[in-house]
């Protein structure tokens, strides 16, 4: 077994017992990924936005490309609703996962939100 | 009726109505501001001194019915902060009443021979000049209560607090907010020192009875507000109950940190402990729980359809002030290791009540704790710095000079300045193309200077891929052109965000702009006017005697590791050059 440290932003804070902003530690098992976490939680992929796990973005609003992510024991997980905004020059540099990148190659890595607005 | 420069000598106290010369009448906005410093400053100048002005200049859209969200207000000059062009701009109640009034700018010039200090009436009837006297020394929150007491028709209030007055680098402009209390600042660059310099404490505008703003085509100004508007509400981050109305732009404290980009204790780490605490999350929370006067989704001027201010309350629901926005809360929160907002909160008073920039402000708080005259995350001695500066004791006066004074004063070295100006929220090491902007822009670092248009919607030419390393530069300036255009027109800069997603918003921007001025604008010519722009002002500052080795992050960023991602500054000289070798014909 192992344990996160996640925490949630906005109105999905509800799932840890917060309004706005919770944290709470999860139990998982071994090889757990985000998918794994998502539905311990009860929150629907369509609910989340960006998503990181220590530091590094992992997610976006609209896509998930963080559901085969592998969670370790300690990892710290925060998870943003879809009402949070994160205009792309105050992410143009930061740290991304792999397949985050490769889907917002596919996507528009420049947009502000996936799936909803022309592109 | 075609728009007008109002030109206020306060050498004798003149004021006289001038036609819009050619070479000036298709600008407005930052455009303008910038167009007339460039022909009327002398670049040299001393900020402070007789050569240099104030330019008051409204949007291109600024008054006309019902265009979203373009409450905007530009303010120019030479900056005491940097010595470069300074565009500053603010929301709150001038911006339209400016326009309502005939006026493409007002030109604030001169210096009074006998020292005393005057407030200005702006009406259709003309400029009244008044002793002010009473009003020296005032905090802007009185000074907008008296005036509004004053003028029955609640006008606008253009005014500096006691940090402008003593001229000092941080002080910013207020603009008064509908609900006539200061909050709405051209903060950055110490423009407010420039309005002191004047010996102007304040301009009140009230457009009763004036001529308004003609519309060259109002079926294209229609058709481009509509589809501006359209954009706006359906966006997710500007729509009704999006992220920018329920949190307000600190709606970032908690993913930037989260990032490992969240500047800390003085840009010595990215990510803060006690960040969601200060966040809007939190923000919400404490509205929710203590109720009373306090709000989110508050609109800081009128017509402004994202709504997103706030105004914060204290225990007892009593409004504390407003607002409480990210810049805000992370300069004197996360940056000084504070995470107490309702200290945040008081400490946001005070910076709008004596007139500072609440970015400049708190990371001058740093620097002195890295100084090592307070400890970082003490809250009850950062409050009391501002003490210092209101009895304007000679450390108050270095702290109200900002960053760079204050690090000269306790021997820091660690100075997140460029080109004489503080960094905001985004940690360059962490957030590398912000860092490209900060280096480059005209202004100083600015957050505010390259704000996001994706090259496929501007209608630039050739593919850049954001995802590559190569090509920041080409980015960067795109990003600085867009925004130079946006400050021109009056909307406020998170039109961005819409109409970066949403391409007919877009062209409704550039439709709306073309429909109220009769310029032949389209979507696609909105980055060449926005790089005549940028390029006025680069004119400006290497006539002012700034070169490329201005255009750097500071030195510590390129050998201080930041955790946790433990990087330093890496983008070469050469890819920073880039930006604007245009401007030098390469």
């Amino acid at each position: 077994m192992i344990t996160v440290d996640v925490t949630l932003y906005g109105d999905i804070a509800h799932f840890a017992g917060g309004s706005h902003v919770a944290s709470q530690d999860v139990n998982l098992t071994e090889k757990a990924t985000v998918g794994d976490l998502l539905q311990k939680l009860g929150l629907s992929p369509d609910d989340r936005g960006y998503l990181f796990i220590n530091a590094v973005l992992h997610d976006a609003p609209g896509l998930y490309a963080s559901k085969d992510a592998a969670l370790d024991d300690g990892d710290h997980i925060g998870i943003f609703s879809t009402t949070h905004m994160w205009p792309y020059q105050y992410r143009d540099g930061i740290h991304m996962s792999d397949q985050l990148q490769k889907a917002m190659k596919k996507h528009g890595s420049m947009q502000n939100v996936y799936g909803r607005t022309d592109k | 009726m075609s728009r007008k420069i109002l030109r206020i000598n306060m050498s004798d106290q003149s004021a006289v109505y001038e036609d819009i010369p050619e070479k000036w009448s298709k600008w407005a906005g930052r455009g303008l501001t910038s167009a007339i410093v460039l022909d009327e400053v002398e670049p040299t100048c001393h900020p402070l001194g007789p050569n240099n002005k104030l330019v008051i200049a409204p949007g291109w859209v600024s008054g006309t019915p019902a265009a979203p969200s373009s409450g905007r207000t530009s303010f120019g000059g030479k900056s005491p902060l940097t010595g470069t062009i300074k565009e500053s701009n603010s929301g709150g109640l001038s911006s339209k009443k400016i326009a309502k009034l005939g006026l493409a700018a007002i030109i604030l010039e001169g210096e009074p021979q006998d020292g005393e200090w005057y407030q200005l009436a702006i009406t259709k009837d003309g400029v009244e000049f008044k002793d002010a006297s009473d009003l020296a020394g005032k905090g802007m929150y009185e000074v907008d209560e008296i005036l509004w007491d004053q003028y029955p028709n609640k006008p606008a209030v253009i005014g500096i607090g006691p940090v402008g007055e003593k001229k000092l680098s941080n002080a910013g402009i207020s603009v008064n907010d509908p609900e006539g209390k200061p909050g709405r600042y051209a903060g950055r660059g110490g423009l407010g020192a420039v309005m002191g310099a004047r010996g102007v404490k304040a301009i009140v505008v009230d457009d009763e009875g004036g001529p308004g703003v003609d519309i060259a085509d109002e079926d294209l100004l229609k058709q481009g507000r509509t589809k501006l508007r359209d954009a706006i509400m359906e966006h997710d981050l500007t729509k009704p109950d999006g992220g920018l109305n329920t949190y307000g732009t600190n709606v970032l404290m908690n993913i930037i940190n989260e990032a490992g980009g969240l500047p800390t204790r003085n840009f010595s780490a990215g990510q803060f402990e006690g960040a969601a605490d200060i966040s809007g999350e939190r923000v919400a929370e404490m509205v929710e729980k203590r109720g009373g006067e306090g709000m989110t989704g508050h609109g800081c001027h009128p017509g402004c359809i994202i709504q997103c201010s706030n105004i914060y309350p204290d225990e007892e629901g009593e409004a504390v002030v407003s607002v409480v926005e990210y810049e805000t809360a992370w300069a004197l929160g996360a940056n000084c290791g504070i995470d107490d907002l309702d200290y945040v909160a008081e400490m946001t008073y005070q910076c709008n009540d004596l007139g500072l920039d609440t970015i400049e402000a708190g990371n001058t708080i740093a620097i002195a704790m890295e100084g090592g005259q307070i400890e970082f995350g003490d809250k009850e001695a950062a409050l009391a710095l501002f003490d210092e500066i209101r009895e304007m004791s000679p450390l108050g006066r270095i702290y109200g000079q900002g960053v760079e004074a204050t690090a000269k004063a306790f021997g820091v070295h660690r100075v997140p300045t460029v080109k004489g100006q503080s960094m905001p929220a985004y940690e360059p090491r962490a957030i590398k193309g912000i860092g490209v902007t900060y280096a480059t822009s005209p202004m100083g670092a600015d957050h505010t200077a390259g704000y996001t248009i994706a090259p496929e919607i501007a209608g630039v030419g050739g593919k850049v891929d954001p995802l590559d390393e190569e090509g920041k530069s080409d980015l960067s300036l795109t990003f600085q052109a867009a925004t130079a255009f946006v400050d021109s027109t009056g909307y406020c800069l998170f039109i961005a965000f819409p109409i970066l997603d949403i391409s007919s918003g877009w062209e409704g921007m550039a439709e709306s702009v073309a429909g109220v001025t009769g310029l032949d604008i389209t979507g696609d010519d909105v980055i060449d006017i926005g790089k005549e722009i940028l390029r006025m002002e680069r004119e400006f500052n290497k006539k002012a005697g700034f070169t490329a080795q201005d255009d750097r992050p500071p030195e510590f960023m390129r050998y201080e590791k930041l955790p946790p991602h433990n990087e330093v500054w890496s983008v070469s000289d050469e890819e920073l050059d880039q930006v604007y070798a245009w401007t030098n014909g390469k």
